[in-house]
C-alpha cells in the first residue's frame, strides 16, 4: 500500500493524509478478505530471473532463503542446451491433448473475455476439487456444488436475457436472484458434482458466445437490475471471481490474480458502482466528487461525481473534495463484499468524513 | 528445487489458469527442450520421453493450481513432474522384465529429482566437468552459478562487457552438456 505517496493534484481543502482504519500493524491484512484473492508478492525486482535462456545467476542470492540451489540450476541449464527441438506437430498434438483435458477459455475478444477467463479459472479449481471438497463448506453456508448451482443460477439470468441455452429449469430473466439460487441449488441435489460443473460451464459458454455476437449497447435487465450488457458481464466477472477466490481460500489453495487487461474494465466497473453505492446508504453529497486512485495490476484513476445524473469518468484533473488511493483488487473485493470497510487499507485526502463513507457504502450492492 | 518463480512464471501462470492456450503453447516452445532432456536422460528411449514431455505440460494445463510459483520456478516444478513420471516408466519397465526373465543381482534404482542433482556424486561429476572447461568459460560458469552472480555483475568482475559473458557461459553449457554426455542419449 502506497501510505507515504503523496496522491496526484491538487486537492481542496488541508493538503492532509489520513488513513482509514485502525492504525497499526493490524491494517497490512484486511481481517475477512481471502488470502487467495490478494495480489501474489510479486518477484523481488533486484534479483535477475531465471528459468530463461537469458539469465542464469539470477536465482542463486547467498544467504536469501528459497533461492536456488546453484548445482540444480546449473544441472537443468545444461539439460536445456543439449536435448533436440520439439518434432514437428508436437505444439499441435499438445494442444490437441489439452482441450480434451481443460476446454480453453471461450474465444471471445472484447466485453466478453474477462468473463472468459474467470469461469475458466473456477473450473480450474474444480479440476483439482477432490471429493471432500465438493461437500466443503465455502461461503454463506454452501457447499462447492451449491455454490456453483449460485453462479449457474445468476449465470442463468444473463442467459435468459440474452436468449442463451439456460442451465436448469427454465426462468425469466428478471427473476428474483436468491429464489433462482434456492430452485438450482435444489436442481444440483444428487447430482455427480461433474454434472453440475459441465451445466455450469456450458452455459457460461454459451453466454460468452452470444454475448459477442450482440450490440454492446443492449440493455438488459437479469434480476430487475437494468445495466447496458457489457456491465453485466464485468458483474459475472466479478462474482465468479471472488467466489473462485473463496473457494481457492476453503481448499487452501492459492489463486493467481487476472491478468491486468483483465482488473483494468472491472475496476473501471466497480468504480462506476460508487455513485450508486454511495446513493443507495444515504450518503449526501450529490454536489461533491472523489477522485479514486486505484494502484497495482489493473489500476487507474477515476473522477467520481456523487450524482447519479453525472458520469464516473477517466480522472481528468478537475477538483475533487476528497481523494482515495488504494489497491485496485482490493477495491473489487471491497464491492464485492469482501473485506471490512472498516479496515479497508486505503490512503485518503480532503475530506476524509466523505472518503470514509464512500468507502463504507462501498459493498452496498454486493449480494451473496 | 530452484528459486520462486519469474515474472514470465507468474504471467504465464495467470493466463493458463485463465484458460489461455497461447500461453500453454509458450510454455512449450520454451521448455521443451528441457523437459524432454530431462525425461530422456532416465528412460533413454526417445519416444517415451516424448510422450512424457506432452503428458507432463497436459498435467500443468489441466490443474494448473497445483504449482504455485511463490514456491518455485516453473521449469523446475515441470522438470520434478518429468523425472518421477520418468522414474515411475523405468520402474515398471523393469517390474515387466523382472516377471519375464528374473532380477538382475544389481539394480540402479533411478532416484528423485533433487536427490540425483544434490546427489554428492553428481554434483562432484558436475563441479569436474566445469574445472575441464577451457579458463574463460570456466570463470563465467563459476561466476554465475556458483557465486550467484548475475550476467551484469559477472561482466564487471571480469571486465568484460555483458554479451561477451553471457555467450561465453553459453557455450560453457553446450561444453558441459558434451561433457556430461547429453547431447543425444
Amino acid at each position: 500500500m502506497p501510505h507515504h505517496s503523496a496522491p496526484l493534484g491538487d486537492t481542496p481543502g488541508p493538503d492532509r493524509a489520513s488513513t482509514l482504519g485502525a492504525p497499526g500493524p493490524d491494517r497490512a491484512s484486511t481481517p475477512g478478505e481471502p488470502a487467495a484473492g490478494r495480489p501474489p508478492v510479486s518477484s523481488d525486482p533486484g534479483r535477475v530471473s531465471t528459468g530463461e535462456a537469458g539469465e542464469p545467476g539470477g536465482g542463486a542470492v547467498p544467504g536469501v532463503p528459497g533461492t536456488a540451489d546453484p548445482v540444480t540450476r546449473l544441472r537443468l541449464d545444461v539439460l536445456a542446451e543439449a536435448a533436440s527441438e520439439a518434432p514437428p506437430g508436437a505444439r499441435e498434438r499438445l494442444l490437441a491433448a489439452a482441450r480434451a483435458a481443460r476446454p480453453p477459455a471461450v474465444a471471445v475478444a472484447g466485453i466478453a473475455a474477462p468473463y472468459a477467463a474467470r469461469v475458466a479459472a473456477m473450473d480450474a479449481l474444480l479440476a483439482c476439487a477432490g471429493e471432500a471438497d465438493w461437500s466443503r463448506t465455502i461461503v454463506e453456508g454452501w457447499t462447492l456444488q451449491q455454490l456453483l448451482a449460485h453462479l449457474a443460477a445468476t449465470d442463468g439470468l444473463v442467459a435468459a436475457a440474452i436468449g442463451a441455452p439456460v442451465a436448469g429449469p427454465a426462468t425469466a430473466a428478471d427473476a428474483d436472484v436468491a429464489e433462482r439460487t434456492a430452485a438450482m441449488i435444489a436442481h444440483v441435489a444428487g447430482q455427480p458434482p461433474e454434472l453440475t460443473r459441465a451445466d455450469w460451464r456450458a452455459q457460461a459458454g454459451a453466454i460468452c458466445r452470444r454475448a459477442a455476437s450482440l450490440d454492446p449497447a443492449t440493455l438488459i435487465a437479469p434480476g430487475g437490475m437494468a445495466f447496458p450488457l457489457p456491465d453485466h458481464l464485468l458483474a459475472r466477472m466479478l462474482e465468479t471471481w471472488i467466489h473462485t477466490a473463496d473457494a481457492a481460500a476453503a481448499m487452501g489453495r492459492s489463486l493467481p490474480l487476472p491478468v491486468a487487461g483483465h482488473i483494468t474494465p472491472t475496476a473501471d466497473f466497480c468504480a462506476r458502482l460508487l455513485p450508486w453505492t454511495s446513493a443507495l446508504s444515504g450518503v449526501e453529497a450529490a454536489d461533491r466528487a472523489i477522485r479514486l486512485t486505484l494502484t497495482g495490476p489493473g489500476g487507474g484513476a477515476w473522477h467520481v461525481p456523487l450524482d447519479l445524473g453525472r458520469a464516473v469518468v477517466p480522472d481528468d484533473g478537475s477538483p475533487v473534495d476528497a481523494t482515495i488511493t488504494c489497491d485496485a483488487v482490493g477495491f473489487c473485493f471491497l464491492l464485492g463484499g469482501r473485506g471490512a470497510p472498516a479496515t479497508f487499507p486505503a490512503e485518503v485526502t480532503g475530506d476524509a468524513g466523505l472518503a470514509r463513507d464512500v468507502l463504507h457504502a462501498a459493498p452496498a450492492l454486493s449480494g451473496p | 528445487m530452484e528459486g520462486p518463480g519469474t515474472a514470465d512464471d507468474r504471467l504465464l501462470h495467470q493466463r493458463v489458469v485463465g484458460g489461455d492456450e497461447s500461453a500453454l503453447s509458450e510454455v512449450h516452445d520454451r521448455l521443451y527442450p528441457l523437459v524432454l532432456g530431462l525425461a530422456m536422460r532416465v528412460t533413454r528411449d526417445r519416444s517415451v520421453a516424448e510422450d512424457i514431455v506432452q503428458e507432463v505440460f497436459v498435467t500443468f494445463w489441466e490443474r494448473p493450481l497445483a504449482f504455485d510459483p511463490d514456491r518455485g520456478s516453473l521449469r523446475g516444478w515441470l522438470a520434478t513432474i518429468a523425472h518421477r513420471r520418468a522414474v515411475d516408466h523405468v520402474r515398471t519397465e523393469e517390474r515387466h522384465r523382472v516377471a519375464a526373465i528374473g532380477p538382475r543381482l544389481t539394480e540402479p534404482e533411478p532416484s528423485p529429482l533433487e536427490d540425483w542433482v544434490l546427489a554428492a556424486d553428481e554434483a562432484a561429476r558436475v563441479r569436474l566437468a566445469v574445472s575441464r572447461l577451457p579458463g574463460e568459460m570456466r570463470e563465467a560458469i563459476e561466476l554465475a552459478y556458483y557465486r550467484g552472480r548475475t550476467y551484469r555483475q559477472a561482466a564487471v568482475e571480469l571486465g568484460l562487457p555483458e554479451g561477451t559473458v553471457k555467450s561465453r557461459i553459453r557455450l560453457g553449457l553446450r561444453r558441459l552438456a558434451d561433457e556430461l554426455a547429453e547431447k543425444e542419449v
